[in-house]
C-alpha cells in the first residue's frame, strides 16, 4: 500500500441539525451535502444520573441513534460537517459531542408536532450554543403564524426564526448562513 | 450467553475492553490520515485496524470511517485514538474556540455564500 500523498488536511467545522423524526434533517443534509449523506449508529445508554425536570427517572437503557451527515468543503483549509441528530435523545455522549466546539446549530420544526424539538431547543439553549429554529415548509404551506409558532416554543427574541424548504439547496445554504451570522454575532459580542 | 448480548459483547471485543478512547475527546468530525509508518505496518494490522489505515489514505472524518466501515461510533473513535497513539494515522482535530472566532466565522460566511 502507497503512502498517502495529501499533505494537509482540512480543519473540520460543525453544524449541527436538529429535530424530531422525519422533520426534514437527512433532506437538509443531503440538499447542500457535497457527499450522499452518511449513517452512522451511536450506542447511547441513557444514565440514570440524568434526572427529566418531570421528577421521572429514566431506566437505564441502551439504545442505538442513527446519526446521518454530510459535508460541505468551505476552501482548502476548511469542512463544514452538517450532523444531523435526532431531537429527543438528550441523555447519553452524543449530544455533548455535537455540541462541543460546535458552530451553532438549526432546529427543524414540523409546525404538525412542534413539541419534537422541544428537546433540542432546551439543550441549545443550556449549553449556550447558538442556534436557529426553523420551520421546514411541507409543500410550501405554513400552518401556524411564524409569532404563534416562536410563542410556542417560548424562545426569546434573540433566536431567529425561519421558515425553509429542506429539499431547496440554496434555501438550506440560507438557513446555515442565519446560523452562521447568529454564531458571528456572539462571537462579535463578546 | 444469549444470542441478543453478542451485539452489545462486540464493541468492547473489538476495543480490547476499553470503553472510552484514549483520548476521550476525540471529535467525531476529527480528520484522520494514514501516515506513512501506518502504510508501512499495513500488512501487519488486522481487522478493522486494518480496514482503517486502508481507508484513511484519503482524509476523513472519523464519523466518515464509522459509517464507511459500519462500526458504531464510539467504536471508530476508540480505534482511530488506538491508531493515532500508535502513530499509524495522524488526526487533525477542531480548533478549539473557533466558534469564538469572528474572521473565521466571516470567512466561511462567504464561502457558504458563493454556493449556487
Amino acid at each position: 500500500m502507497k503512502p498517502s500523498v495529501e499533505s494537509r488536511t482540512p480543519t473540520p467545522v460543525k453544524i449541527i441539525i436538529a429535530g424530531g423524526f422525519g422533520v426534514g434533517k437527512t433532506t437538509a443534509v443531503s440538499s447542500i451535502s457535497e457527499i450522499t449523506p452518511l449513517r452512522t449508529e451511536a450506542a447511547i445508554t441513557t444514565a440514570s444520573e440524568d434526572v427529566d425536570r418531570t421528577g421521572h427517572v429514566p431506566e437505564k437503557t441502551t439504545t442505538t441513534v442513527a446519526l446521518d451527515f454530510g459535508c460541505i468543503t468551505i476552501d482548502d483549509d476548511i469542512k463544514l460537517y452538517l450532523f444531523g441528530t435526532p431531537g429527543q435523545d438528550r441523555f447519553g455522549f452524543m449530544w455533548r459531542d455535537l455540541a462541543r466546539g460546535a458552530l451553532g446549530a438549526l432546529v427543524i420544526v414540523d409546525t404538525r408536532r412542534i413539541d419534537e424539538c422541544y428537546p433540542a431547543v432546551d439543550y441549545f439553549e443550556k449549553a449556550g450554543l447558538p442556534f436557529v429554529v426553523a420551520v421546514n415548509l411541507f409543500e410550501g404551506r405554513l400552518s401556524h403564524a411564524v409569532a404563534d409558532i416562536r410563542w410556542a416554543l417560548a424562545i426569546g427574541d434573540h433566536v431567529p426564526l425561519i421558515t425553509f424548504d429542506a429539499r431547496a439547496k440554496l434555501s438550506v445554504r440560507d438557513a446555515l448562513l442565519t446560523v452562521l451570522r447568529t454564531t458571528l454575532e456572539r462571537a462579535t459580542s463578546q | 450467553m444469549p444470542d441478543r448480548d453478542v451485539s452489545l459483547l462486540r464493541p468492547y471485543l473489538l476495543t480490547s475492553g476499553r470503553t472510552e478512547p484514549i483520548d476521550r475527546n476525540l471529535e467525531i468530525e476529527t480528520q484522520v490520515l494514514t501516515s506513512e509508518l501506518g502504510a508501512a505496518s499495513y500488512a501487519g494490522l488486522s481487522f478493522e485496524r486494518r480496514d482503517i489505515v486502508a481507508l484513511c489514505t484519503k482524509t476523513m472524518s472519523v464519523a466518515e470511517v464509522a459509517a464507511i466501515l459500519g462500526l458504531h461510533i464510539g467504536v471508530a473513535r476508540v480505534l482511530v485514538a488506538d491508531l493515532a497513539a500508535l502513530g499509524y494515522v495522524v488526526v487533525h482535530r477542531p480548533i478549539a474556540g473557533l466558534a469564538g472566532d469572528p474572521a473565521m466565522i466571516e470567512r466561511i460566511i462567504r464561502r457558504l455564500e458563493a454556493i449556487s
